[in-house]
């Protein structure tokens, strides 16, 4: 029986000794082995690695997409692995912001719904997510494209849209997860200036990315190899031109 | 509150589905439909021969024994009471004596004659010789004129009281109190019209198209050879409950005037309002039974081919029901999600299957009996809609439900 170490209280996640091993055919993949770190609030990090090394991985444990096989992970000093589907699905509604490669908006809603979406799983009233997503969405720079469908916008946009719903729970952490992979470069450092800036504002960062260039934006780098920790460095943030 | 949120937003993305793929949709809910017009149709036929039903035997009574020679319902057993002797006016009077102060006995006898009124013939007619009883034990009255009277019995006069469908057929609008027609070769002079009664039940007697006239006018008019007349007993106990006790007396009578020994079987039927209604609870039974096996049937295939929509639906949103997760949404939202999607087409089917069948209720009324969709009836029709949708939109709603988000995200 491990004793548990409390988390320290100002971290925005905790994880100690997480493993995951999932089952595929007559083979068991160790996809995590034993990953333990923490996340400050307001820290800019950038999760790195090949493929194979488990940072997806490690992104859906964080994410709350997915639950470790053992260890803990602390969300905000909140013991989120034991906790049941709903309890997860209530997390990831407040305290986790998504933004994906593809984007992932619903098609046949409009911008304004796509952004209140999370509001309207967390029982909120109409009259309050009204303020909340037209705040997300102006905090993004896409006002007047409130009542635009998805495939009216370009990819940029519709980039920000996802982050503007990120954003609109006022979540712990915000979890990118190749933000810019689907992306020309011009937008792309547009994309990532608006999460410099989101960081600057007091949010933390994480981003999952293969990109030596959009990892630099970040202010802390971890790279996973074969499922476990191999360097966790403070780095200075320097843009690539 | 938060429920009723969630609920809100399952509804409305049901709507946009629906609104999406209107075609499909529209296919989907054949089945239902048919299975909701059989509903909905069986119901108001079930109603509207109830209803028809007991409008033509109102006159009946649920206090009335009948002694008859024949039973009223012969199937195919009308060989057993060919041979069953007459039963006559004098054991009527008989049995009348012996139930005198009792009971309110009226004898009857009846044949087909044809009818002349000027130029105006009516072939084929009931004729009912009858007495002054006649509308103490049954409760029709006349709406015009009077009935017969004691003394017309006594005196056998030659007066009658004829149904609606002879003055209509006779007369047409003009007035035919105190009017002579021909009644066979006979000469009666008309004093009433009874009250309509409702025509015929689907092919019975049609107790509209009926001559009464004194019994024993009757008998001087058209007796002829002697024990060659049906008589019937009508016997109206003092209360329903007596009936009982009655039958078994009338029986015990009977057998002694018919002289019958202790071990034959009776020689006449007593015959009841009851027998009827047994006999039409059996044919409500077949309407009932046959609309429940083609609403079934018909139900089923929908829900199928509703289940077989909703996967599709539930697989083609599969990458969403992964984002909806991943921002938050419960395992039960997803379900009612579907859930909404799958009742919003089987209520669909529903609304139209509903249309249809008040039209073609609408032409039932008209042409067979009286029959209208009641409120409980089309309550019953939206509810089964909805429930064929829970039902067939579990399985697929479900599954979708407990869809991995990280698998589902992942989906092409």
């Amino acid at each position: 029986m491990m004793v548990e170490t409390p988390p320290p209280t100002d971290a925005a996640l905790c994880l100690r000794d997480v493993t995951k091993t999932y089952v595929l055919g007559a083979d068991k993949v160790h996809a995590l082995r034993g990953i333990s770190l923490d996340i400050a609030r307001n820290e800019y990090v950038a999760i790195m690695g090949p493929s194979g090394s488990g940072k997806s991985t490690l992104m859906h444990v964080i994410g709350c997409l997915d639950v470790p096989t053992s260890g803990s992970y602390w969300l905000e000093s909140q013991m989120v692995a034991k906790m049941s589907e709903s309890q997860l699905a209530e997390i990831r509604n407040r305290r986790i912001g998504f933004v994906f490669q593809t984007f992932n908006l619903i098609p046949r809603a409009n911008i304004f719904h796509n952004v209140e979406l999370p509001l309207v799983y967390g029982g909120m009233r109409k009259s309050e997510r009204r303020a909340l997503a037209e705040t997300a969405i102006e905090r993004v720079g896409l006002a007047e494209r409130m009542r635009h469908k998805p495939n009216e916008l370009s990819g940029g946009q519709r980039q920000r849209v996802a982050i503007a719903r990120a954003l609109v729970y006022n979540p712990s952490i915000i979890l990118a997860d190749e933000p810019t992979g689907n992306l020309d470069s011009k937008t792309g450092d547009e994309i990532m200036a608006l999460f410099d800036e989101l960081h600057a504002a007091g949010q933390t960062v994480i981003l999952v990315t293969h990109e030596e260039y959009i990892a630099g934006h970040a202010l802390r780098e971890i790279r996973l190899r074969d499922g476990a920790i191999e360097s966790d460095v403070m780095t200075r943030g320097q843009r690539r031109v | 509150m938060r429920w009723a949120i969630d609920l809100g937003e399952s509804f409305q993305i049901a709507l946009s589905a629906l609104r999406a793929n209107r075609a499909r949709g529209a296919l989907t809910t054949l089945g239902i439909i048919i299975g909701i017009v059989a509903v909905v149709l069986t119901m108001t036929a079930a109603n509207g021969l109830q209803n028809k039903f007991r409008q033509t035997f109102s006159a009946v009574g649920a206090d009335v024994i009948y002694v008859s020679r024949m039973p009223w319902i012969i199937m195919n057993d009308f060989f057993l009471y060919r041979n069953r002797p007459h039963i006559e006016l004098r054991q009527a009077d008989l049995l009348e004596q012996k139930l005198r102060g009792r009971a309110i006995v009226n004898p009857q006898v009846g044949g087909s004659h044809d009818l002349k009124y000027r130029s105006e013939t009516m072939d084929g007619v009931t004729i009912i010789g009858t007495t002054e009883k006649q509308i103490l034990v049954t409760s029709t009255q006349p709406e015009s004129g009077r009935f017969i009277m004691a003394s017309d019995v006594s005196h056998k006069t030659g007066v009658c009281v004829i149904g609606t469908d002879v003055r209509k057929g006779l007369f047409g609008t003009e007035n035919p109190v105190n009017k002579k027609i021909k009644i066979g070769w006979n000469v009666f002079r008309v004093v009433g019209v009874m009250e309509k009664q409702g025509g015929s039940f689907l092919g019975g007697p049609n107790f509209d198209r009926q001559v009464y006239v004194p019994i024993t006018s009757y008998v001087k008019a058209f007796g002829g050879a002697r024990g060659h007349l049906d008589v019937d007993v009508a016997i109206k106990a003092p209360t329903q409950e007596a009936v009982g006790e009655l039958e078994f007396e009338v029986i015990g009578e009977m057998r002694k005037i018919r002289s019958l020994r202790p071990s034959e079987r009776d020689d006449f039927s007593i015959n009841k309002l009851d027998t009827l209604t047994g006999t039409f609870n059996r044919m409500m039974g077949v309407v009932l039974l046959v609309g429940l096996i083609v609403t079934s049937i018909s139900l089923f295939v929908g829900g199928v081919g509703v289940m077989n929509i909703m996967f599709v639906s539930v697989t083609e949103r599969t990458r969403e029901i992964g984002i909806r997760k991943a921002i938050g949404a419960k395992r039960r939202s997803i379900l009612f999600q579907f859930l909404f999607e799958s009742c919003a087409i089987c209520l669909m089917g529903g609304v139209i299957g509903i249309v249809l069948a008040v039209i073609l209720t609408a032409v039932i009324n008209a042409v067979l009996m009286p029959a209208s969709v009641s409120l409980p009836i089309l309550a019953l029709a939206v509810s089964v809609s909805v429930l064929v949708g829970t039902v067939a939109g579990f399985v697929p709603a479900y599954k979708g439900a407990k869809l991995d988000p990280i698998e589902a995200l992942r989906y092409e």
